[in-house]
């Protein structure tokens, strides 16, 4: 484990290192966006002294002149604050999703392509990761305009209230920032309450969407009632977190409201202490008040990008473990340069064969297998473990202890997954489909022509299927989802393919049918197919059969011949 | 497709209302001291203003007084704002609480048929999208309650200051109307776009995952992140078009804020020139103003969301308020029942019958097999036999020593004590194994437990580390198809109705395992009357009877024994099944075809 670590994580980006990179390749909008959110802050800041002036100049003196240029000013002052604002909101969160979908993808492209990149997390994290937290590191755009335009929003508040006066100008800038910090600084303690909220929250929609989900056996052995009463139950968590939470945001919203209102208060006071004594005039009052309300919007913005720069590095550093260099693979296979990506079908006669000799791993003893093209071969293993063992062995991922599993001569195991992909292919048992139709979840990345998928279609006897597939296909039965699996695999014409129990869920009849059409295509594809089963009308159709006993020991026969094995018999004949 | 009902805004409205009124003190605390709150929030620059003018008239006498209510109003509003902050929210969660219970509830005993018609999608999305998205905005509905309060109570207090700049601070609203003129229309579409978009992206991402193992065995991982970056591009389009909408809303709540600013200072130099008011009022208005940027930015940039939220609700309260079965007591069943089905007919979309009249009686304490091709209708019977689908003609009724129930008649509660069905859909629920068969009996003890785990065939159950306390399920210890359909066989062992319906019990779990399901089953039947949907014939052989089903009909029936002697379709399908002797080349063709007797009722 220990050396194993470092070179796991040695070509880890480091967070920084990400969120530097998104902000590189954003520069140019990034820029023109951190402008135009100062230019909107600035003039954010100076709305106070406009309204001061103007009630100074064109409403305590002045005439209709006055009044109408400051009108002018406040049009133009606010025309300028919503072109900036406008652009900064604009240009940063189209950086933000653009940056977010490019990382989303890259992380996608590379936990497929090279799975042990994802260890350590289930399936449903790293969804979680390349959705949310992609989106969060990708708010670093954000963030640093946040942090950028807050303080400058806060510099203009200074100059203005110190052009008054320079003690007020002080006291506003001394009290009101620390206090919105402060405030910011017990939230925390209400964060704690609200993911105790979200928590329950998301327990309770969670089983929600489990019982509409399982309706149909839910109902069926008469369980509504006793789920309902579980339901109510989640709901009333939620109902008490829900009103902990509002109750710790009530005492904390209290806290800051409390406070800021003592401090603009006092500085009402001292304001107007000073207005009554001539220092300032009625607009300085005004604008000092104004001002006094305003002053914690550049502080809490400032606050806000430094929050988001940390939820996004936080975000940067789950992430970035699928955004370092790919490591290296195996041997590539000799003909690579031939078959460029390897998106023709390597199908025909050509193909070497897969030698399985002597082999012995695991519960398997002496098994040995030759895979000519056409050749279809029955595995029936009593004891499961045989029948993993030998499918770890024909995919690669296990290499016999003792014989040989070759390629060509090539040993399986030491021949890059790349490339036994477009040869060997086993199937997994537990079938995904992809896509959202019928024609995507048949297509496997090489191009398979429509002829040939309609083909594979009817030799599963699927071809009366809808086209639309819902969520994984569900809206198929487990028997339609076995046949659609079976033509895709059958579309994707491999020069081996292995198959375990592929038509468990079809009924007798089409179980039959099905069966002796895959076996009379694999040999018309002149393709070599392996089936793990204890379907007689599969294993009948099959040339020969490898009987693995609950010792490993192989028997390698015709299906009526080994029917006078005991055992054979037992397992096969149900 | 019938879709459920959307109730409309009346009837959600007044639903909402009945809700809230179950919660009379939060009702009242929410009105009371939002009002006072917002009441403090408007006083606060009317004293300021009253400040401008003592300053102007060097009255300094009222100084003191005028700082001093300011400092009590400050603090008052502060903490009154949060007890309203506080009331409004607790009221909003209660009512969300309410909701979830009420649709849920509905949800649980809707008719499969409902279901069916509707597709399972929208039932799921009410229940869980909408909910979520009315749980969620319901805070946000607080602040935008809050804030409507606010604007209101201003208005009352440009109203005391002059009639006139009252008036000025109302030509912000046709700004805003017109605003939300251009917005409302196109939001709901975009919005709507990039919801679909990004949940797409969510659903590729997931499958693509989950398939991992699938897409490396067949090298695809180069089309399938093509297809996640597809769709995440889709997302990304629908959101960047759906901000070219948002910003055009922020700059017209730019534009209505410059407006009514300068008309309330343009009107109050006028007023002040022509000495209708003091400087001081003008000061209050255009600091009143200036605090209600928040409160207004609020009402606006919230509307979608609140838009958005009240038509989820509207799609909840549709479903909530679906008018329910009486709810009828049952007795429960007097011994052994027959099951008796007459004239039974069913139709999904009432133009293609699935069932054609089905006549069957199963005597008490006997079985019945009913085999046949995909589609024959097998489970779909099976659904009627067990009241879980209404046929769409004709009658189904249990019989026991005491008389005679329509099984349409059993309700939810009281058909699990009659009939139990395991489906062939197997759902391993998230929790304990215990959590998961009390769902059946809920004051079953852990020593009936056991015994219906043995029933079931489920040895490896004893075996558990955690025993009955192991979590299982997505989030616990896998459990294979085997073990998932031992589970359902012991869920209605442990609920020992005097009927059982099995669905294709055996049908998912591959090879290995189907003889112990087969044994499961035998052993569940035994001392009931069953029905059992069987594609593994073998099962079918330990029955009493067997049917043959095809196209909706019962085209043959007997004993296995009486069907072998008869050489017809089972005889056929029983060869194929034990592959005992050669397989004809085109077996299929022997059994869809007319060689077959006739169907005899």
């Amino acid at each position: 484990m220990t050396e194993f670590v470092p070179a796991r994580t040695a070509g880890i980006p480091p967070p920084r290192e990400v969120l530097r990179t998104v902000l590189r390749r954003q520069a140019r909008p990034l820029t023109i966006a951190a402008v135009g959110s100062c230019v909107h802050q600035a003039c954010e800041a100076l709305v106070p002294l406009a309204i001061g002036l103007a009630v100074q100049n064109a409403v305590a003196g002045g005439d209709l002149s006055d009044a109408l240029l400051a009108v002018a000013g406040v049009l133009a002052l606010f025309a300028v604050l919503a072109t900036g604002g406008g652009l900064a909101f604009y240009l940063n969160a189209r950086s933000v999703s653009r940056e977010a979908h490019r990382l989303r993808s890259d992380a996608t492209a590379r936990i497929l392509a090279d799975p042990a990149a994802g260890a350590g997390r289930t399936a449903g994290e790293w969804a979680s990761v390349l959705t949310s937290d992609a989106t969060a590191t990708a708010q670093a755009a954000r963030a640093r305009s946040n942090v950028v335009s807050g303080a400058v929003g806060l510099a203009v508040t200074a100059a203005v209230l110190l052009r008054i006066d320079l003690w007020l100008g002080l006291g506003t800038l001394l009290t009101v920032p620390p206090l919105i910090l402060g405030i910011d600084a017990i939230s925390p303690r209400l964060e704690a309450r609200l993911r105790e909220r979200s928590q329950a929250a998301g327990l309770a929609a969670a089983l929600a969407a489990e019982l509409v989900r399982a309706l149909a056996p839910l109902r069926a052995f008469g369980g509504t009632g006793e789920a309902l009463r579980r339901y109510r139950a989640a709901t009333a968590r939620c109902l008490d977190a829900d009103l902990a939470a509002a109750s710790a945001n009530a005492v904390v919203a209290a806290v800051g409201l409390v406070s800021t209102a003592f401090v603009t208060v006092a500085i009402a006071a001292a304001a107007g202490w000073m207005a009554f004594n001539g220092r300032i005039d009625v607009g300085q009052f005004v604008t000092v008040v104004a001002m006094a309300s305003f002053v914690g919007d550049p502080v809490s913005r400032i606050a806000f990008g430094v929050q988001q720069l940390s939820a996004a590095r936080a975000g940067a550093a789950r992430i970035a473990p699928l955004l370092g260099p790919p490591p290296l693979l195996g041997t590539p296979p000799r003909d690579d340069a031939e078959r460029g990506h390897g998106h023709a079908a390597p199908t025909g006669l050509d193909q070497e064969p897969v030698i399985l000799e002597n082999v012995s791993a695991g519960p398997i003893r002496a098994l040995t297998l030759r895979l000519d093209p056409g050749a279809a071969v029955g595995v029936v293993a009593v004891d499961p473990a045989a029948a993993a063992t030998l499918l770890a062995i024909l995919s690669g991922r296990q290499a016999p202890s003792t014989g040989s599993a070759r390629l060509g001569g090539r040993p399986l195991h030491a021949i890059a997954r790349h490339g036994l992909d477009f040869r060997i292919l086993v199937v997994p048992h537990q079938i995904h489909l992809l896509g959202r139709t019928l024609t995507e979840a048949l297509q496997t990345g090489r191009d398979t022509d429509p002829a040939r998928m309609r083909a594979a279609l009817a030799t599963a006897s699927a071809a009366d299927l809808p086209e639309q597939l819902t969520e994984a296909g569900a809206n198929l039965s487990g028997g339609q989802r076995q046949r659609v699996a079976v033509a895709r695999a059958l579309a994707a014409e491999p020069a081996v393919l292995v198959l375990s129990d592929p038509l468990t869920a079809l009924d007798a009849v089409t179980e039959d049918q099905v069966a002796a059409r895959l076996i009379a295509t694999r040999r018309a594809q002149g393709g070599a197919t392996v089936v793990l089963t204890t379907s007689p009308p599969l294993l009948s159709r099959c040339d020969h059969v490898l009987y693995i006993d609950a010792q490993g020991t192989v028997l390698d026969a015709a299906h009526a011949e080994l029917m006078s094995e005991p055992g054979y018999a037992a397992a096969v004949l149900r | 497709m019938t879709a459920l009902p959307v109730a409309t805004g009346r009837r959600t409205l007044s639903t909402m209302l009945r809700l809230a009124r179950s919660h009379p003190r939060d009702c009242v605390a929410t009105g009371v001291w939002t009002v006072a709150a917002a009441l403090a929030t408007v006083t606060g620059p009317l004293l300021l203003g009253a400040l401008v003018d003592a300053v102007g008239s060097r009255h300094r006498g009222s100084a003191g007084p005028l700082l001093a209510l300011l400092a009590v109003v400050g603090v008052a509003g502060a903490i009154l704002s949060a007890l309203a902050q506080r009331a409004i929210v607790a009221l909003a969660a209660r009512i969300t609480a309410a909701l979830r219970e009420k649709i849920l509830g509905r949800v649980l005993t809707l008719d499969s048929t409902v279901v069916h018609g509707a597709g399972s999608g929208d039932v799921t999305s009410r229940v869980t999208e909408d909910m979520e998205i009315f749980s969620e905005a319901a805070p946000l509905l607080a602040e935008v309650f809050a804030a409507a309060v606010t604007v209101a109570v201003s208005f009352v207090g440009f109203s005391s200051l002059d009639w006139r700049l009252a008036a000025a601070f109302v030509i912000v609203f046709p700004v805003y109307a017109l605003s939300l003129r251009g917005y409302l229309p196109k939001a709901g579409a975009r919005y709507a776009a990039e919801r679909r978009a990004a949940a797409d992206r969510t659903q590729t991402i997931l499958e693509s995952l989950h398939g991992a193992a699938t897409v490396e065995a067949f090298g695809m991982a180069p089309l399938q992140a093509e297809r996640v970056a597809a769709a995440s591009a889709r997302a990304t389009e629908a959101g960047i078009s759906a901000l070219r909408l948002s910003l055009w809303l922020t700059k017209t709540m730019n534009g209505a804020e410059a407006l009514g600013l300068s008309a309330i200072l343009l009107t109050g130099s006028l007023l002040v020139h022509g000495h209708v008011i003091a400087v001081g009022a003008v000061a209050a208005a255009a600091l009143l103003f200036h605090r209600l940027f928040d409160p207004l930015g609020t009402l606006l940039g919230s509307f979608d969301d609140v838009q958005r939220a009240g038509a989820a609700l509207s799609r909840i309260v549709g479903v909530a308020g679906m008018p329910g079965a009486e709810p009828v007591s049952v007795r429960a069943p007097d011994g052994p029942v027959a099951i008796e089905v007459r004239g039974v007919r069913h139709s999904y979309d009432g133009t293609a019958d699935v069932v054609r009249a089905m006549d069957l009686t199963v005597p008490a304490g006997t079985s019945v097999a009913v085999v046949g091709a995909s589609g024959a209708g097998k489970s779909t019977l099976a659904a009627i036999l067990a009241g879980l689908l209404p046929s769409s003609a004709g009658t189904t009724a249990l019989r026991d020593a005491r008389g005679t129930v329509a099984s349409a008649d059993l309700g939810e509660a009281g058909r699990s004590r009659w009939i139990g069905m395991v489906a062939q859909d197997t759902h391993v629920f998230t929790g304990t194994l215990r959590e998961d068969l009390t769902l059946a009996v809920p004051d079953a003890d852990d020593h009936r437990i056991s015994a219906a785990l043995a029933t079931a065939g489920a040895r490896w159950a004893a075996a558990l580390p955690d025993g009955l306390d192991t979590r299982i399920g997505p989030d616990g210890l896998h459990l294979d198809p085997a073990q998932a359909q031992q589970l359902a066989l012991a869920r209605i062992a442990l609920a020992d109705p005097p009927v059982v319906v099995l669905d294709e019990a055996s049908a998912e779990a591959g090879s290995a395992h189907a003889h112990e399901l087969e044994e499961a089953a035998t052993a569940l039947m035994r001392g009931r009357t069953a029905v059992v949907v069987a594609h593994r014939l073998s099962q079918a052989r330990v029955c009493d009877r067997v049917l043959v089903m095809d196209h909706g009909r019962v085209v043959e029936q007997g004993t296995h024994d009486e069907l072998l002697a008869r050489d017809g379709r089972y005889a056929v399908l029983w060869r194929m099944w034990t592959m005992r002797t050669h397989t004809p080349a085109e077996p299929v063709q022997a059994v869809s075809g007319s060689s077959a007797r006739p169907a005899r009722g």
